[in-house]
């Protein structure tokens, strides 16, 4: 990756607690890649980065891309909640919690756009796409057809 | 599994201020103050007597100071639910390292969470739950961290399940039932099944009644050696079994599922280590800070299989009372628990099942009360439980 610098990666990200364990994490966010922690010794991923491998503690772990596709596993509406740009909960804001295809149990939390209320659903296919917010790209899912590929 | 510490240290003081949704005027420090010197003078100790420390918030110096305390040989301060400091404070009078120890756990109403506590200046910046502010940090709203992770799992329990919501209905009028009995609890207006349907979604599929009811107060507690026990006023109730629970994955997104996370560790640490279990309990004590953690709680206690609780509590239910009565004995959190009582994560649970072992619950009292089985907090990082009993 065109890593830019870490000084300039916490200017991106001023109110994030960003450290050596998730700063590439971070840094996938600014290329729109969803970059999660995977052991290079024994291909195990886990979620929010660690500095050690939960299985076999090896310290080989590295912000791996993932395909960004899975299905709704926890669905919430919010009918309140914390400020955010672009956030008014006029409308239940959904939040969703996905199993991603590349481990049984592996999951990311965001909200799934571009998606008819009544459609929404626990075990919904869904695929990665990206919004902005606070001048930076931000991971959220959509709704995909089932078996299509996670390519928009 | 071990016990040794088995029915050797026991609760010999309670002290509560109440809990109310509307205190003002009063700083955090003033509850446990004086719910610590209520708990000192119940216990028949004298402050000379106090060397040991467990709390939340204040910090034990900043009590010690405020009590005068004068010779102190153990203190911490550390995180709630209640059990970990009821678990520090036995040990720590186990092993010798203080011998009559005062706990305290003070909660006070956070300003994002509370419009009234939002128009008192002296809040201002408090951080949920009524801390420090920390630095700033952005505040995404698509995560489900904290207590938002029960909403979440909510979703999932009544999808695989196809259960209703009316189990989680059940938890919240029976809380609403018995704390109509308690003089210290927050909200004592009677709630039908009606009025719950009613409710405004918060976090759906959780709604306003679903989740524990942000209060002002504190309870405090004076533990010390069972032997020493029997020569105070108060009736001795032991400690007989104590754990937490924790798994690896307990991220609120990645435990590995409703069968699986801190609960399932307290339940067979607490059944391996206590004499005392089901169906030799006369009081329960499930967690209710959202309604889903007490049907969980539930199941996993053993008291019915996975996703059947809504079934139970249905089965169990007191018609006359509005309230669960497990076998038309066992009353579940009768102080009207986190929900009604006010969230006290964990103290008002312990302080009532105290009471009632001693026999002092008056309208509430459960007759001949000998055992309680508690289980407090939640599935990811806090999962705790204990048994308490006369001696």
């Amino acid at each position: 990756m065109s890593a830019i610098s870490d000084t300039e990666l916490l200017e991106r990200f001023p109110d994030t607690w960003i450290n050596h364990d998730n700063k590439d994490f971070y840094r996938g966010w600014l290329e729109r890649r969803l970059l999660l922690n995977r052991c290079a010794a024994c291909g195990y991923w886990q979620h929010p980065p660690k500095p050690v491998c939960r299985t076999c503690w090896s310290g080989d772990v590295h912000a791996t891309e993932v395909s960004g596709r899975g299905t709704v596993h926890l669905l919430i509406r919010l009918h309140q909640g914390p400020p955010a740009p672009g956030v008014d909960y006029s409308a239940p804001l959904p939040v969703a919690t996905v199993e991603l295809e590349e481990q049984e149990g592996l999951r990311y939390t965001s909200t799934v756009v571009n998606c008819p209320p009544g459609q929404l659903r626990i075990g919904l296919p869904v695929r990665l796409t990206w919004i902005e917010r606070y001048g930076a790209p931000y991971p959220v899912f959509e709704p995909r057809a089932e078996g299509a590929a996670g390519d928009a | 599994m071990r016990n040794p510490v088995k029915d050797k240290v026991a609760i010999v003081g309670v002290g509560s201020t109440g809990f109310r949704r509307n205190i003002d005027g009063r700083s955090r420090d003033s509850l446990a103050v004086e719910a610590s010197v209520k708990a000192i003078r119940d216990s028949g100790l004298r402050r000379e007597d106090i060397d040991g420390i467990s709390a939340s918030s204040p910090a034990p110096p900043s009590m010690a100071s405020a009590l005068g305390l004068p010779s102190v040989t153990h203190y911490r301060s550390g995180h709630v639910p209640f059990v970990f400091a009821i678990v520090d404070a036995m040990n720590a009078v186990f092993s010798g390292s203080a011998e009559c120890v005062l706990l305290y756990h003070s909660v006070y109403r956070a300003p994002a969470i509370s419009a009234s506590a939002a128009r008192d200046p002296f809040r201002r910046g408090l951080g949920f739950g009524g801390s420090i502010p920390q630095v700033p940090s952005r505040t995404d709203p698509e995560s489900v961290e904290g207590a938002v992770g029960y909403a979440a799992w909510a979703s999932r329990y009544l999808d695989e399940y196809h259960a209703s919501r009316e189990g989680f209905a059940r938890v919240a009028v029976s809380d609403r039932s018995n704390a109509a009995d308690n003089p210290l609890a927050a909200v004592r207006d009677p709630m039908t099944m009606d009025d719950y349907y009613a409710a405004r979604m918060v976090r759906e599929p959780l709604c306003l009644f679903d989740m524990d009811v942000p209060v002002d107060g504190a309870d405090a507690f004076v533990i010390t050696t069972a032997e020493r026990a029997r020569d105070l006023p108060r009736k001795p109730v032991l400690i007989h079994a104590a754990t937490a629970g924790l798994t690896d994955r307990n991220e609120e997104d990645q435990i590995p599922g409703l069968g699986r996370h801190g609960q399932h560790v307290v339940v067979e640490s607490l059944r391996a280590k206590s004499d005392i279990w089901i169906p030799d309990v006369d009081l329960y004590f499930p967690y209710d800070g959202f309604t889903i953690i007490t049907l969980s709680w539930i199941e996993n206690t053993g008291w019915c299989g996975p996703g059947e609780a809504g079934d139970f509590l249905k089965q169990h239910w007191d018609e006359k009372r509005n309230r669960i009565l497990i076998n038309g004995t066992i009353p579940v959190n009768p102080h009207g628990g986190a929900l009604s009582e006010g969230g006290t994560q964990g103290s008002g649970h312990i302080r009532e099942a105290v009471v009632q072992l001693r026999g002092d619950a008056g309208a509430r009292q459960a007759p001949g009360a000998a055992t309680a089985l508690l289980t407090p907090g939640g599935f990811f990082f806090n999962a705790q439980g204990l048994v308490l009993r006369t001696d």
